[in-house]
């Protein structure tokens, strides 16, 4: 498990939050790989249905597109928590101790004023889509077999919103750091240079062959 | 003062954008200048999406066709119903234009801050394929064609799937076989390349077409100094004109193009065609009619609006 | 004109956050975000009583760009790569494929090395990763070399070197992406990174044996296998050879008139075989679990990128930066040849500090119209163009060349992932013995760029075949 190794815990309620939550980020991760499954099983579906009866799946471009944002989006935070959205560290590598924790708690808080702008975003996207008046609460629906597209669209901003609570633990971890000056702060990715990483990332593999 | 618009459409400038484009041409002409609409070809959003940008405010002016959201649009679909019976594009013209006057459907395009200005009128949508020409309705059974809103739902009467990519992916749809044949009209076969695929075209098929409205931003269509208000108005007529025209040169080089791609010319059967209109023609259009006068709009009114507009072009002609 | 200088200062600022090590995604995103602002605020003449107006339209228009963009057909095909990858691993396929190359090819001076390079290259139409290709191999391939006697950091020059191979041997999510930013059809994009990627593995293999044989000490010969043990190691390389015949005939079949389906079909039926071999290896509920967990990992990475240039570009759009850039282009007064090359450069630059993915997203929207103007537009006639081929069939030459460069960064210092990688995985190599292992591949990779420059039919002639 490459994430473990980089977010330290200990039993302060920072880290009991950042646990909780990356329980729920886990298993919003897991519907997200189960949905890829999904759509494997949707293809083999397809292919035999058109090829050995002569009956193609109706609707098969609108529910790849439905799927998607379950694919797309569910992991986006679990993938925060670990520091695994790809960066460039070649000048934040050679930062340490305060000057880091100020350079990281900056790019969090950056982050996190997008991404509540996004969550307000995205949900208007969602809010155009629905009407309690109308029938499924649909006002915008797929082309073909007319499925109601405000599912999808608001899973948008529950994963965002999901981002936006593991973002303010970082915050608050970092900010932490900063303040106290800490050399090992608890529930943030720690820094490491790009060959630790790399072997992280290789730590997968080993022993599974 | 200056006022700079931008338009939303989608694809490459084919006939079918050619009265955005004479729009924006007239207005700037005009004004020496003062007014001009940017055209823009799918940088400030997707087709689908044209209608909230609309709302959003994003850009003022932006074209869409009925059939990509029926939710969005539930009036208008009223224009897409198979077998309608419009025959040409000025027949087209009139009764969308009568359409888009109805109280009813201001009020939905109200709902997205939009008014519509006018229509992108186009020809009976045919079907082009690979292999033998689909040219009896059991051929259509289990045949998976690209076709939107009303036209889906007659080639499903009759047992056909409809898969709708995108207009811009369906060429690649269509080779690497994610449909069997493409629903277009004339203009769109060759702007998205899908004539270049094919191996027949169905000339008489005619169950239908798409409505595609051009629209605007209602909030910047009001903020508009009076006199570009006016010269937005009475440019109108002659962007159509401008397009009809066009569109008739397209028309009259079709039969050359065909033959150019080596395409077949597929004539179907009146009797198939008759068959074809009876199984989906009447079931769908009551059935559209139910449902609209269920969601309290007037689907009858807006039905029989389309046939009195029809007769009265035609008797004024 | 206003608007284009709004571009450029956005950009600058895009590089600025980019370079400081905010993550990519969010960077691209919070650019194209506080861009858009400034447009719509600029169209209200910086009126202050309506910078609120300004703000709400630019949130809501970028709101839009996640859903709007990710709910897509074409681009449903990169978790399906992922997904064979992860499941591939689980079914042992990279240690079957490494023994069958060894017992086959050992025997030649630098053979095992040779061997490697096939396995990774036959590894590569599985996964869709370079950098997981070169830890899978740095721990099967580098041990057997060093007991063969082979030197260190050639042997890891080879797994970084072998490693690239994956992103243009389909399938290949980088293709993919590449696909859907310009428009173009994936299943020809897959189909033509077929030749380049085989022709990429034999000029390496080539430059091996050539090295083995100059200096004897490097990669001496392994011999020793009988011919009844090279046919047992065949039948190991079985799924991989299915699963390549599948993608390959579900996007051009050349067996008949009509491919099977789309490549998003051919994608998730060859996972589904890697799956029942995974399953028949002994994969079972916590294997399975974590193959879907890293599949989601990569997957919510890689599409936070797109979706989060998408936003970038976007307001691009809005600020009219690619059409000014591609007018620009072509009114330079040199020959289209020459301005291609020094964008290749440029290329080659921007790689030695940028992930692959993040490269292609940031520039592509601006360097391709300008590309395809060069060549004479979209809709140009192989006669007429400034390249002697038609538009979309230059729109794939661009793309697998761009392709190339980016894997050509990932074995590049400063940053090249795919030697930390390997580094990594080997506490005996540092990251300059890799690099040092890996120079000779340099000028590999540099032969094998000119000779699909020169020569297009390379990349060309299997997506014409498929009309
Ligand atoms: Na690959
Ligand atoms: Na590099």
């Amino acid at each position: 498990m490459a994430g473990q190794a980089t977010v330290l815990e200990d039993g302060s309620r920072l880290s009991q939050l950042d646990q909780r939550l990356l329980g729920v980020e886990r298993f919003l991760a897991l519907i997200s790989g189960l949905a890829v499954f999904g759509l494997m099983v949707l293809a083999v579906v397809s292919v035999g249905g058109r090829n050995a009866f002569n009956a193609p799946l109706p609707g098969y471009v609108d529910w790849i597109e439905q799927a998607m944002p379950l694919i797309a989006f569910l992991g986006i935070s679990y993938v925060q928590r670990d520091g695994g959205h790809i960066r460039m560290d070649i000048v934040i590598s050679r930062l340490q101790g305060r000057a880091l924790w100020l350079f990281e708690l900056i790019s969090v808080i950056l982050i996190l004023v997008l991404m509540m702008a996004l969550v307000w975003g995205s949900w208007s996207h969602f809010d155009r889509s629905f009407d309690l008046g109308a029938p499924l609460w649909s006002r915008d629906s797929s082309i073909d077999i007319g499925v109601p597209l405000w599912p999808g669209k608001l899973l948008v901003p529950i994963a965002f919103s999901v981002l936006c609570l593991r973002l303010s633990l970082q915050v608050w971890g970092y900010g932490r750091a900063f303040v106290l000056g800490l050399e090992t702060p608890v529930s943030v990715p720690m820094n490491q240079d790009a060959a630790a990483q790399a072997a992280a990332e290789a730590e997968q593999f080993e022993g599974q062959d | 003062a200056a006022t700079e618009w931008n338009a939303s459409v989608w694809g490459k400038r084919r006939a079918f954008t050619e009265h955005v484009e004479k729009l924006a041409e007239l207005v700037s002409e005009k004004t020496d200048g003062e007014f001009t609409i940017n055209v823009s070809y799918g940088g400030l959003s997707k087709p689908k999406e044209n209608l909230d940008g609309i709302e959003i405010g994003a850009f003022e002016m932006a074209q869409f066709c009925a059939g990509y959201h029926r939710d969005k649009n539930r009036a208008i679909t009223v224009l897409e119903l198979p077998f309608l019976g419009v025959n040409n594009l000025d027949e087209e013209v009139a009764v969308s234009h009568a359409v888009y006057d109805h109280p009813a459907v201001k009020d939905e395009m109200a709902q997205w801050n939009a008014r519509i200005i006018m229509t992108s009128p186009m020809p009976q949508y045919n079907i082009v394929g690979t292999g033998e020409p689909r040219d009896q309705l059991a051929d259509f059974d289990g045949m998976r064609v690209r076709a939107t809103g009303g036209l889906g739902q007659a080639f499903e009467a009759v047992g056909g799937v409809p898969t709708s990519v995108p207009a811009t992916e369906a060429y690649n749809a269509m080779e690497s076989g994610v449909v069997d044949t493409v629903a277009f009209a004339q203009h769109a076969h060759l702007s998205f390349g899908t004539i270049n695929d094919a191996d027949w075209w169905t000339a008489n098929l005619n169950p239908g077409t798409v409505n595609c409205p051009v629209v605007v931003n209602i909030d910047a269509y009001e903020a508009l100094p009076a006199e570009h208000r006016e010269v937005l108005n009475s440019s109108i007529d002659e962007a159509i004109d401008h397009y009809l025209a066009n569109y008739g040169g397209l028309l009259e080089q079709w039969d050359s193009v065909l033959d150019e791609k080596g395409v077949q010319k597929v004539m179907i059967d009146d009797a198939v065609i008759e068959e074809f209109r009876t199984t989906a023609a009447d079931p769908i259009r009551e059935q559209w009619i139910a449902d609209m006068s269920a969601q309290g709009l007037p689907g009858q009114d807006l039905y029989d609006l389309v046939q009195t507009t029809l007769k009265q072009q035609r008797g004024g002609n | 004109m206003e608007s284009i200088e709004i571009g450029l200062w956005v950009t600058g600022g895009l590089l600025l956050l980019v370079v400081t090590g905010m993550r990519v995604a969010f960077a691209a995103a919070l650019a194209g975000l506080v861009g858009l602002i400034w447009i719509f605020w600029a169209k209200f003449g910086y009126d202050p009583n309506r910078f609120g107006k300004a703000l709400t339209v630019a949130v809501k228009t970028a709101g839009q760009v996640p859903h709007s963009k990710v709910a897509s057909h074409t681009l449903s095909l990169i978790p399906t790569f992922i997904l064979i990858g992860y499941l591939a691993y689980y079914a042992g396929l990279t240690r079957a494929l490494f023994e069958a190359a060894k017992r086959w090819i050992a025997w030649v001076p630098g053979g095992l090395a040779v061997s490697t390079v096939f396995a990774t290259a036959g590894f590569a139409a599985v996964s869709g990763a370079s950098v997981a290709t070169s830890a899978v191999f740095a721990r099967i391939a580098i041990p057997e070399m060093l007991s063969a006697g082979y030197n260190k950091r050639f042997a890891a020059g080879v797994v970084a070197a072998g490693g690239t191979l994956a992103s243009l041997i389909p399938p290949s999510a980088i293709l993919v992406i590449y696909a859907i930013i310009v428009e173009q059809d994936v299943g020809k994009l897959l189909l033509a990174g077929f030749i380049p990627g085989a022709f990429s593995a034999v000029v390496y293999g080539m430059l091996i044996v050539g090295i083995a044989v100059v200096f004897k000490s490097v990669g001496p010969p392994v011999t020793g296998f009988t011919w009844k043990q090279r046919f047992a190691a065949l039948p190991g390389a079985i799924p991989i050879v299915a699963v390549i015949l599948i993608i390959i005939c579900f996007v051009y079949n050349p067996f008949g008139d009509k491919a099977w389906g789309t490549p998003t079909e051919g994608g998730a039926i060859g996972a589904f075989i890697v799956f029942c071999f995974a399953l028949f290896h002994g994969m079972r509920w916590a294997e399975f679990k974590s193959a879907l967990l890293e599949t989601a990992k990569l997957t919510a990475m890689i599409f936070s990128i797109i979706w989060g240039v998408l936003i970038y570009v976007r307001f691009l759009g809005f600020a009219d930066l690619p059409g000014a850039f591609s007018d620009w282009i072509t009114s330079l007064e040199m020959s289209p040849m020459l301005i291609l090359i020094c964008i290749l450069l440029a290329y080659a630059v921007l790689g030695m500090f940028m992930d692959a993915i993040g490269m292609l997203l940031l520039t592509l929207p601006v360097v391709y119209p300008a590309v395809m103007a060069l060549n004479g537009g979209e809709a140009v006639s192989a006669a007429d163009s400034a390249f002697g081929m038609s538009g979309p069939m230059c729109a794939i030459w661009f793309g697998i060349l761009v392709v190339k460069m980016a894997e050509f960064c990932l074995i590049t210092p400063p940053i090249g992932l795919n030697c930390f990688v390997v580094a990594g995985v080997r506490p005996d190599l540092s990251v300059q013995d890799v690099f040092r292992g890996v120079t000779p591949f340099f000028i590999a990779d540099g032969v094998t760029i000119a000779l699909l420059v020169a020569f297009p039919g390379i990349v060309l002639y299997l997506p014409s075949l498929a009309g």
